[in-house]
């Protein structure tokens, strides 16, 4: 910072002068910054603050904290975005790969195979809810599917299993989840949307969808469901986005 | 003779701010990029001119969504802690006073516009700071408290559902989030604008917290771009003005 009572910077220079130099110099830092990644030593303390996050964002989780849709809202309907990780829809090919079907397994009594009827037969609920992207975007949509809890109960999970891993046949996407997160009274195994079976666009047969969670941690074409005593990650996770993406 | 101006605790606010709020705004803007538009999914949104319209990337900071968010998430603890130090500090040390509006500020705010267009010759008597600063340093507070509300409130719309539905639901507080860095930025660009072309010897009393009022813009009957050089005490006198010989 240059000293204003310099008299070589007052008198010396015209007064248009300063101004210049003034701008050009701090446009000259700002460009520095901007469009950049900010500075590599950093990424340690970002870290450790994700770290301090999860425990605010764990410490303010309720169970009770329901997601209301505004009655006035619209169905986001065909507007509806759909994201997938493989270069074309992933659809489950069964001359090749035999039924899909979804496992329940890990740290679990009794782990079980779901066919798609299977599932169906199990205790059916639908939820209007938001459907928050990490992007920045909502969209209101009405999921009909067996509630994750459910299946906690009927695979019997261990109490110690804190994490859940929800995994997909689209390329090797998966995500890890908290227990708590995946208990929530509106997390569910979807195999329905607004209504109709679920298209190969949003996650056929079935996937998880809450809107406890951002969306890249709602896994689509789901394939197995692992209890676990610790969270692995996740494909969006190990790329750098936070691993709790909680709302 | 210089006095003492400002207390360390507000010097050391200010520059974390102008660290923290860069940062905030950047990265902010690059994660606006993602989805540079507030309408929901399946509808329209009426009061956002430039649905759809990224900003330019050189505004933006952090280099992607993931990073900007890691970087907005860590930063806001700072932003929100040094805004609450300062605040604090203001409170208890009685320097509220001199930025909490008055009923003669408006009146007074008049006269500074008048002082600066040039149809008021003197510059109106101010206390510590002029009436049009004091609104921008009380209004900068309220848009920060406001900034970390509606950010809370889009953070988890769902676990803090009664915070984001006083804002309107998670769209609009999503818009009063991007509003209100809108006006903390057109604040901050004016205020920086006024620093340079006004009253550059404050820069030194935000650094040491020395501030001279013979350089003070009252003193100099200072305008933006006028008077920017302090008056020389000993050369007027040496050379009284001709006209009056």
């Amino acid at each position: 910072m240059k000293e204003p009572r310099d008299f070589t910077l007052i008198n010396g220079i015209h007064r248009r002068d300063f101004l210049v130099r003034g701008s050009a110099a701090l446009s000259a830092a700002l460009l520095a910054a901007c469009e950049s990644r900010g500075p590599k030593a950093a990424e340690k303390l970002l870290r450790y603050a994700e770290r301090k996050n999860i425990g605010v964002e764990r410490a303010l989780f309720r169970h009770t904290h329901i997601d209301k849709v505004r009655s006035s809202a619209y169905e986001a309907g065909n507007k509806l975005p759909s994201y997938f990780v493989s270069p074309t829809v992933p659809v489950w090919d069964e001359s090749a790969r035999g039924k899909w079907s979804l496992e329940v397994s890990g740290m679990v009594a009794n782990p079980v195979k779901l066919s798609l009827a299977d599932l169906q037969r199990l205790p059916q609920v639908s939820n209007r809810v938001n459907h928050y992207c990490v992007e920045g975007w909502t969209a209101v949509e009405t999921w009909t599917g067996v509630a994750f809890s459910e299946l906690a109960r009927l695979v019997r999970a261990d109490p110690k299993a804190r994490y859940v891993d929800f995994q997909s046949f689209d390329d090797d996407y998966h995500e890890s989840c908290d227990i708590e997160s995946a208990t929530h009274p509106q997390t569910v195994v979807a195999y329905g949307l607004d209504g109709k079976m679920l298209e190969p666009a949003h996650g056929a047969p079935a996937r998880v969808f809450s809107p406890v969670k951002l969306g890249y941690k709602n896994t689509k074409y789901l394939t197995k469901i692992a209890f676990m005593p610790a969270p692995n990650g996740g494909y969006w996770t190990d790329r750098g986005y936070e691993w709790y993406g909680g709302t | 003779m210089a006095k003492k101006r400002h207390h360390w605790i507000v010097r050391v606010t200010h520059w974390v701010n102008v660290v923290a709020i860069v940062i905030m705004v950047g990265s902010g803007l690059q994660i606006f990029n993602a989805y540079p538009a507030f309408a929901r999914k399946g509808e329209l949104f009426c009061c956002y001119p430039f649905e759809h319209h990224p900003v330019p990337a050189w505004l933006t900071f952090g280099g992607w969504l993931a990073g900007a968010r890691n970087w907005h998430f860590a930063m806001m603890w700072v932003l929100a802690i040094n805004g609450l130090v300062y605040l604090t500090f203001v409170y208890l040390h009685g320097e509220w006073r001199d930025l909490v509006p008055r009923k003669g500020d408006v009146r007074d705010s008049w006269q500074m516009i008048k002082f600066y267009t040039f149809r008021r010759k003197d510059h109106p008597h101010q206390g510590k700071h002029n009436a049009l600063q004091k609104t921008a340093y009380f209004l900068l507070p309220v848009a920060g408290i406001f900034a970390v509300l509606t950010g809370l409130a889009i953070w988890k719309p769902v676990q803090l559902a009664p915070l984001t539905s006083l804002f309107g639901g998670y769209v609009w507080a999503r818009y009063w989030h991007f509003i209100t860095m809108v006006t903390i930025v057109i604040l901050s660009v004016i205020h920086v604008f006024m620093v340079f072309a006004v009253d550059p010897y404050s820069i030194k009393s935000m650094i040491t917290g020395n501030y001279d009022p013979a350089l003070s813009p009252e003193a100099r009957n200072a305008r933006p771009f006028y008077n920017l050089l302090p008056k020389r005490a000993s050369v007027t006198a040496a050379t009284p003005p001709t006209e009056q010989l």
